[in-house]
């Protein structure tokens, strides 16, 4: 106290909000220059301003480095301090500066604020923007996989006609003729149904996919369905059969929605089954009041990877599923089922067969059912 | 008794202020607001060590977040008896960042135990295996998925580190 240097000190500090605390070896205070805050004689400075625990070896350093620009004086944080250690080496005492500096720390701290969520809100915008060019990309790759399945079967047809007509001096042998027209009629019915699929996967894309509702029987739909599925092709020595439940109710839904879900399932199913596979159709009315129609084969299924693939929007299935069709199937039956607000279902495992199933609210059900 | 420093440091707005908070007042907010410098809170809790439950005073540093380590983080980190690096796990470059965190803290803090905290848990997957593998290897690390805002694991990543820092001595640190 006797120090000059401190009256002059204290002079200065006065009205500054600044304190200097001189401590001891034991981090006890023993000398307070200013009033601006409560630090007493006699106290561990530790006890006051917490921040400098953990620093005793630094503090006993012959040329102490510490320089804290904004650290929160206690536990409530509306005081912010700057701290800064010096030893004074002529009398070899350690000071302590605590200096106010919550007049800047709130200028500061709105800056800080709205730097940090300016760039958070723009990381967020360079990941949305990553993710749309992704969505383009993938928009490409579908019109490339489209133009692709549109050229293969409009060769077949150019190709097979140009033959037809092409004048020659012995007429073409029926059998020829019977071929080529075939292959002309199979590859027109496929690009009709990838037409169609498209023109309802872009009106699903943008909302304009409707739904007219009635109350229609689903057995009915499902035999019919079967009868069309067992006239395909590849349905050559496919068993496809119908177990419905006891009393399968009457179902309020846009029947050709309904019959365009089950010729897909069962198309799928089709194509991918060997002859002597069996498909089966199930219907069932669940605990929860829901009507379930389950497409059932014993084929050789899906990886679950395949299976994220085709039922994306704008996904190609790879090689191996292409021959699901158009790989637009199971795209267009999870929007149509989304449509009646059921719920599109795939069980699945590679070689284990496939079970895809539509579950119908019990709103859209008939009060005779169960 | 001794109180111990630990500083937790990350990129801002993964979660730091409010793992703390979760830990020390059991409170959280949905409202993000930054931390500016540091702000502290001090803790005292009983944890399991070495077998026997004991009583410890934390003193917890909630730093300003940065992107990368920087000066002023360094300066903060000085007498630091462990870290906690966190990440947001909704963020898909997280792990570099705290990669760079936690050689700042080899460099700076030799032989200090490192938490890593996977935050958000609630709302995102935990990273893969061999990343979490890579981490334990790499730095010896403890790894926590957390969850400021449900509180899941909150309280054992801090007091899985406390118990290294406590039991570390004179022990394998
Ligand atoms: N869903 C979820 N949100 C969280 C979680 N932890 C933090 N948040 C939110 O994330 C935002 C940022 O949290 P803070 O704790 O302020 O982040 P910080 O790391 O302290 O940020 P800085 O101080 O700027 O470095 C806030 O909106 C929090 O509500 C969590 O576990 N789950
Ligand atoms: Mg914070």
């Amino acid at each position: 106290m006797s120090d000059v240097k401190s009256f002059d000190a204290r002079i200065l500090l006065e009205g500054a909000r600044i304190v200097a605390v001189r401590v001891d070896e034991d981090l006890v205070v023993r000398e307070v220059v200013g009033d601006w805050c409560e630090v007493s004689v006699g106290e561990d400075v530790r006890d006051t301003v917490p921040a400098l625990i953990g620093m005793e070896d630094e503090l006993l350093q012959e040329l102490p480095y510490i320089q804290l620009p904004f650290v929160s004086l206690g536990m409530s944080h509306e005081q912010p301090v700057a701290i800064s250690v010096q030893r004074d080496w002529k009398t070899q005492s350690l000071w302590i500066l605590l200096r106010d500096v919550s007049e800047e720390a709130s200028v500061q701290e709105r800056l800080v604020h709205q730097h940090n969520a300016l760039s958070l809100a723009h990381r967020e915008l360079a990941a949305a923007r990553d993710a749309a060019l992704t969505a383009d990309k993938a928009k490409t790759r579908f019109l490339a996989n489209v133009s692709h399945e549109l050229r293969t079967p409009l060769n077949v047809v150019i190709g097979g006609a140009s033959i037809l007509r092409k004048p020659r001096e012995k007429p073409l042998p029926t059998e020829d003729v019977v071929t080529f027209s075939n292959d002309i009629h199979d590859s027109g019915v496929l690009l009709l149904q990838l037409v169609d699929d498209l023109i309802d996967l872009s009106r699903a894309e943008t909302g304009n996919l409707t739904i007219h509702e009635e109350w229609c029987n689903p057995s009915v739909i499902i035999d019919e369905m079967i009868r069309l599925s067992r006239g395909l092709p590849e349905a050559k020595g496919v068993e496809i059969v119908y177990e419905p439940c006891a009393k399968a109710p009457e179902l309020f839904a846009d029947p050709r929605r309904v019959k365009q879900i089950l010729l897909n399932l069962l198309s799928n199913a089709v194509k991918v089954c060997d002859p002597g596979s069996r498909i089966q159709v199930e219907t069932e009315v669940l605990e929860s009041g829901d009507f379930k129609i389950t497409v059932r084969d014993n084929g050789p299924g899906m990886s679950p990877a395949d299976l994220a693939i085709a039922l994306e929007p704008f996904g190609q299935p790879n090689a191996e599923t292409r021959s699901r069709g158009t790989g637009l199937g199971l795209a267009i039956v999870a929007r149509l089922a989304d449509l009646h607000q059921a719920k599109f279902d795939i069980a699945t495992k590679l070689g284990e067969g496939l079970a895809a199933s539509t579950s119908f609210p019990v709103e859209r059900l008939s009060s005779n059912a169960g | 008794m001794k109180a111990h420093k630990v500083i937790v440091i990350g990129d801002f707005g993964v979660g730091k202020t409010s793992l703390i908070r979760r830990y020390v007042l059991d409170v959280f907010s949905d409202q993000y607001r930054a931390t500016l410098g540091v702000h502290l809170y001090k803790h005292s809790d009983i944890v399991p060590i070495d077998g026997t439950e004991q009583q410890v005073k934390l003193v917890l540093w909630d730093i300003e977040g940065a992107p990368l380590p920087g000066e002023q983080m360094m300066r903060y980190s000085l007498g630091a008896s462990g870290a906690i690096v966190v990440g947001d796990l909704t963020r898909p470059d997280m792990i570099e960042p705290m990669r760079r965190a936690a050689d700042m803290i080899e460099a700076r803090l030799p032989g200090r135990p490192i938490g890593f905290a996977f935050n958000k848990h609630d709302i995102a997957p935990a990273p893969d295996d061999s990343n979490i593998a890579a981490l334990k290897d790499r730095y010896g690390a403890l790894i926590t998925c957390t969850s400021a805002k449900t509180g899941d694991a909150v309280p054992n990543l801090f007091r899985d580190l406390t118990a290294r820092i406590i039991g570390g001595k004179g022990g394998a640190v």
